[in-house]
């Protein structure tokens, strides 16, 4: 029975990667204080397949046949893709997939209800999995990734509690369908709150965002389903917060429990609110 | 909401996407752009739309917010050292409109 070794989610943003020194200092060091911990705890909870659970920026798909989720099968995970270079400014990696685990969870749980795919071409990542691999240098960890892609912007997608369900089949199919012993770690990757392409694309909601974490931290999953619904979400920053939906799928993987803060930042000139958490298992 | 007017059969969605996607196209654009535009059965609003780099317009169209900042990128510049870039700049002046400047102003900028 393979185990959860590790569960945490982090914000991803170009910003952090193509303009992280425009932040104040005090700023910079938050952010790189979380990112370093997801790389230690990588590390030091022998994490040896790493599940990357991130929005797909409509990057794979057309806008009007999006999948809810993407499993990414081939052999190698390489990025960044091309189009983000110049905005990301991150140095190229090329990573270790995990398709044989990745295609015995797909199998399991394609009837789960949700649109999945599994796709064994290299799939296209942009911060989603680019701005996690580099500020927690995962290429050191000699960590197998498998990246979890998401719909979380376009309608219409699986709401909180669809994918918080999710979350619970995925950990059920983990221990069930994988090898014996095989420590799989979860990161959800994205938020918080933002608005790309919207008339507040330069506003980040501090308010909503400290409210999101402090309801993570106390634990009371059924609090913050009820509470920090998809339309929540969207009144903080339409078309971005939603990628908070990500951590709702490692929370319904890991169950009710608090989880500790790595801390936040709100710096405008990222464009995003930037977070960290780690469930304590 | 910003995603309120989204419509996925817009198909300035999938041109945006071919752009992302395709460096050769995103030469021909930039090269001969109506020559682009008539490989696509786009309506004349979104031609008018893209011609006049009416982002606002897109928007009311149906262009998903998030390829909407994309397509400011391909046409102001894809490199970005900053928050507060050319194509930023571009995309909210056209969909605050007027309220632009006491937007900005109200953000202390």
């Amino acid at each position: 029975m393979a185990v959860i070794s590790l569960a945490m989610a982090a914000s991803h943003a170009p910003g952090l990667t193509g303009w992280f020194d425009k932040a104040p200092e005090a700023d910079r060091r938050i952010v790189r204080a979380a990112y370093d911990a997801i790389h230690d705890e990588i590390v030091a909870s022998g994490t040896q397949l790493l599940i990357i659970v991130g929005n797909d920026h409509v990057a794979n798909a057309r806008v009007g046949d999006l999948p809810d989720f993407t499993f990414a099968l081939s052999d190698r995970i390489q990025g960044p893709d091309e189009w983000f270079k110049p905005w990301l400014r991150v140095a190229d990696y090329d990573l270790p997939g995990a398709p044989e685990a990745g295609t015995r969870l797909f199998e399991a749980l394609r009837d789960s209800g949700l649109d999945l795919r599994g796709r064994t071409d290299g799939l296209r990542y942009d911060d989603n999995v680019s701005v996690p691999v580099t500020m927690s240098r995962i290429a050191d960890t000699g960590v197998a990734v498998l990246p979890l892609l998401q719909n979380c912007t376009v309608p219409p997608l699986p709401d909180e509690k669809a994918c918080y369900r999710f979350g619970e089949q995925l950990a059920e199919a983990i221990r069930t369908e994988l090898p014996a012993d095989l420590r799989v770690g979860l990161l959800g990757s994205g938020g918080l709150s933002h608005e790309p392409g919207g008339r507040r694309y330069l506003e980040i909601d501090e308010k909503f965002d400290r409210w999101w974490m402090d309801l993570l931290v106390e634990g009371d999953h059924e609090r913050i389903l009820a509470e920090a619904t998809f339309d929540r979400m969207e009144q903080a920053g339409s078309g971005g917060t939603a990628e908070l939906l990500s951590w709702s799928v490692v929370m319904g993987a890991v169950g009710p429990r608090p989880c500790t803060s790595l801390g936040y930042v709100a710096f405008d000139e990222w464009r995003c609110g930037v977070g960290a958490v780690r469930w304590q298992l | 909401m910003a995603l309120d007017r989204f419509n996925p059969l817009l198909r300035t969605n999938d041109l945006v996407q071919d752009l992302k996607w395709d460096a050769q196209l995103r030469r021909r654009f930039a090269e001969s752009q109506e020559q682009v535009l008539a490989e696509y059965p786009l309506t004349d609003e979104e031609r008018t739309a893209l011609r006049a780099r009416d982002f606002l317009a897109l928007h009311n169209l149906g262009v998903h917010p998030y390829l909407l900042s994309q397509l400011a990128r391909l046409i102001h510049g894809t490199g970005e050292k900053t928050g507060s870039s050319d194509a930023t700049t571009a995309l909210l002046r056209s969909l605050l409109g007027d309220e632009y400047d006491g937007y900005m102003a109200s953000r202390g900028v």
